[in-house]
């Protein structure tokens, strides 16, 4: 009996054994989202121009070992933002895809859309002084308003067909 | 050879100082005579242009090797049609060709039937051969074409391999004649400042050329991003590089002036504003050349660096200060005459929201790209502004842009009532938020795609009705079958439905874009021979690893067997190319395309026991990118065609006794 339960337990060892190999064997998958959202951050200089996401292993040394490390971090639990800590700390703000939004990058990620909001509130006081310029001494009709693009196409029909019938 | 090459530089160089002077002195003592002398020496240009390009072909076609150009970039077994093409390939063979087409504008311009007898020619001549000058002058002492080596090298260093595709024949090509034809718009405007007549002859010969040169440019960035998606391997089309964003700037300003100009037509307004817009268009495009030649930003595209940057950075300098000054001396004439707005809801207020979106977003691409330069001057740090940026940035902007373009053509003229917002935009609204709310059941869950492909809808839908009330208008009067009465309809109107069908084009581009962007899945996987790998619906077995000779160069490739839910649909070939004369190998992606998505396949890596790892992309709704981008183009000529209807340029009604 003792054999038969010491036999079972070493056949759930080696079971449980070839799992846990399996596991390490196991292939990464380098075009997961995960490593995506963790790798695209960090810009490969190796002067492909592309991200280590997208930088072909076979073609680029550099992105090898550094796909590599960032696995091995993932693999330590950490996340994207942890990774993309570690790398400014030792790199600086170069090696991102994109500026920090923070610090005077912020302004990069700003500017844009300032420039926009400044421009569309000039467009609208622009817009509201030549409204009231015309102010209401054209009545316009409501029937006027009404008379869109499309009756002016009847119209123009109108003078062709009339052009035909005469010319 | 090398004197007569070098003769038409210098020669020509020679010629277009003297047509730019003699042409000068005939605008400003009005004699005829001197001009006519300045149109004969604009040929002579044009002889000269074309057989400097000629020389260079021939020499590269033939592989002369003593020419430092064609050493730099051909081999001797290079394919004649790349090694023809190998002239945009380098600074100097790629200035040849701007050079050549600038020329070739300007005799289209200088000895243009509709323009014949208009005083506004000689000031458009003398501001192109301006622009030839300075380029004869880069071409003549700086960037020289002709140069020869010391010693005859053997063989030269060959293409790159990544130049090495059709879509790089007439990528360059295109964008080159849409670059160049900007130039075009901008000395119109600056004649038509000059000679103190901004009418209407002045905006319809502007917005064709405008077209003309948006045209080629789309089609310059189409073919690029075609060509990035078949040949770079990384299943993408468009990386906000600084070099593609150095194109898309103009073209996104020319879009915003082909849409305020018609404010201009309409109600005489906003004049300041357009030209500014054409300026801001030209400089762009001296800006992108100097972004692409000065090597102050890291780019694939970029040239060797060389110092040729900082001579269009000085061009541009005194091109804008010239045509700012050109601007501010007509202020009060562009002034004049301004008409007012009758609601704050019209089209013209529509309009002016689009341009400062295309604007905006115009100046978010150049923020972005210049922002590298703005953070190393202020703090030191180089930092990169790369896809996420730009990404982020872009996309509410341009969807924005997007609902304008849906919403647009239902707004009326002058004022929208509140009767006729309603008529127009009930059904299309409820049907867009029907279509969104499907979207979401269908699994579609993503906000942005929800929201963009409602967009999408809703434009869809506002066009069909313009040209379903169009038609309906017309048979109503003239009883024709329906196919008639759109073909009349049409016709009678190129611009306004060949901006439609542009529109239309769009919305496709933007559904490829929000696809692709939001639903790609990719997987990496090495496998053994006989093996499969699943993604999705597909099944891909890989069957065989060999490897061919083709010229110098080594192909390593990969059959594999293609099952969608286990059907066979065919095969594919992905292929890995070493190069003879090329450090760097390329990747030839194995590609199935259908209306619904792509299968993209890249070989990256194999073991001499035949292990293979693949890239596994499934790319969905490109095909629509594609689709919309050849409808961009068909928009477009549609628009400038000569028709038989409506496209009868209005009469030049400034200044007659000048010379022509």
């Amino acid at each position: 009996m003792k054999s038969k339960i010491f036999i079972g337990l070493l056949l759930i060892a080696f079971v449980f054994q070839a799992s846990f190999f399996q596991v390490q064997a196991k292939e990464f998958d380098y075009k997961s989202k995960e490593f995506e959202a963790a790798a695209s951050q960090f810009m490969c200089t190796c002067g492909c121009g592309q991200d280590h996401f997208e930088c072909d292993p076979k073609t680029c040394n550099l992105t090898i070992g550094f796909k590599e490390d960032i696995v091995e971090m993932m693999n330590k639990g950490w996340d994207k933002d942890k990774i993309r800590e570690y790398y400014v700390n030792i790199y600086g703000e170069e090696i991102l895809t994109a500026p920090e939004k923070s610090g005077f990058s912020l302004v990069a990620w700003i500017m844009p859309f300032a420039a926009l909001g400044i421009a569309g509130v000039a467009i609208f006081f622009i817009v509201r002084k030549w409204v009231k310029k015309k102010g209401t001494d054209e009545q316009t009709s409501d029937n006027e308003i009404d008379k869109d693009e499309v009756e002016e196409e009847i119209l123009s029909s109108m003078i062709e067909e009339e052009r035909k019938k005469y010319l | 050879m090398y004197l007569f090459a070098n003769a038409t530089i210098y020669v020509g160089l020679a010629l277009a100082i003297y047509s730019l002077l003699i042409i000068t002195l005939g605008i400003s003592t009005k004699n005829q005579k001197l001009i006519n002398s300045g149109k004969g020496g604009v040929i002579g240009i044009m002889v000269c242009a074309s057989m400097a390009m000629l020389s260079l072909f021939y020499l590269l076609a033939t592989s002369q090797f003593q020419y430092e150009y064609v050493t730099d970039y051909t081999s001797s077994e290079l394919p004649v049609i790349y090694k023809l093409t190998a002239l945009w390939a380098g600074n100097s063979g790629s200035l040849l060709l701007w050079t050549f087409f600038l020329v070739l504008y300007t005799v289209m311009i200088a000895f243009s039937r509709k323009m014949r007898g208009n005083p506004m020619v000689p000031y458009i001549s003398a501001i192109l051969l301006g622009n030839i000058v300075f380029f004869f002058l880069i071409l003549g002492f700086v960037a020289k074409p002709f140069v020869l080596l010391d010693q005859v090298p053997i063989e030269g260093h060959g293409l790159n391999p990544m130049l090495q595709n059709p879509g790089m024949i007439i990528h360059p090509v295109t964008l080159y004649l849409g670059y160049v034809g900007l130039a075009i718009p901008f000395a119109f405007a600056m004649a038509a400042l000059l000679l103190k007549n901004v009418d209407d002859f002045w905006i319809k010969m502007t917005r064709r050329w405008t077209i003309i040169a948006w045209l080629f440019l789309s089609l310059g960035n189409i073919f690029g991003g075609q060509w990035a998606y078949v040949e770079l391997g990384w299943g993408g089309y468009w990386a906000w590089d600084p070099v593609e964003n150095a194109s898309f700037m103009p073209w996104l300003t020319a879009t915003a002036f082909l849409h305020s100009v018609m404010i201009q037509e309409r109600k005489n307004m906003l004049k300041i504003w357009n030209i500014s817009l054409i300026i801001t268009s030209y400089a762009l495009t001296l800006f992108g050349t100097f972004l692409v030649r000065s090597g102050v930003l890291t780019s694939v595209h970029a040239f060797a660096n060389s110092n040729l940057g900082l001579y269009f950075l000085i061009f541009m300098g005194v091109m804008v200060i010239g045509a700012l000054y050109v601007l501010m001396s007509r202020y009060n004439l562009l002034k004049r005459s301004a008409g007012e707005f009758n609601s704050y809801i019209s089209k013209e207020s529509s309009f002016l929201i689009n341009n400062l979106l295309l604007v905006g977003a115009a100046f978010g691409v150049f923020w972005g790209t210049v922002f590298p330069l703005v953070s190393e001057a202020v703090r030191g740090t180089k930092v990169t502004v790369g896809m996420p940026f730009f990404n982020t940035v872009q996309a509410p902007i341009l969807l924005s842009m997007m609902f304008v373009m849906a919403v647009c053509p239902l707004l009326a003229w002058q004022r929208s009532s509140l009767k006729n917002l309603k008529k127009n935009f009930f059904i299309p609204a409820i049907l867009a938020v029907a279509a969104m709310a499907l979207m979401v059941v269908l699994g579609i869950q993503k906000a942005w795609a929800v929201i963009g492909f409602g967009v999408i809808v809703l434009l869809f839908i506002t066009h069909f009705l313009e040209f379903y009330r169009g038609v309906k208008a017309r048979r109503k009067m003239t009883n024709e079958k329906v196919y008639l009465s759109l073909y009349r309809l049409m016709t009678k109107n190129r611009r306004r439905y060949g901006g439609y069908i542009v529109h239309i084009g769009i919305a496709f581009i933007a559904m490829g874009i929000i696809g692709s962007q939001n639903y790609d899945v990719q997987t990496m996987k090495t496998v053994n021979l006989g093996d499969s790998i699943e993604l999705k619906d597909y099944r891909i077995n890989y069957e065989r690893l060999d490897q061919k000779r083709e010229g110098i160069n080594d192909i390593v490739y990969a059959e594999m067997t293609v099952f969608k839910n286990g059907k066979r649909i065919g095969t594919i070939q992905p292929e890995k190319v070493f190069y003879g004369n090329w450090d760097q190998p390329s990747s030839e992606v194995g590609l199935i395309t259908t209306l619904k998505e792509d299968l993209y396949v890249v070989l990256s890596d194999w073991e001499d026991d035949g292990k293979a790892t693949f890239i596994v992309k499934i790319n969905p709704m490109i095909t629509w990118l594609w689709i919309g981008s050849f409808m961009i183009v068909i928009g477009s000529l549609f628009a400038v065609w000569n028709g038989k209807y409506q496209n009868i340029t209005p009469r030049y009604t400034g200044v007659r006794k000048e010379v022509s």
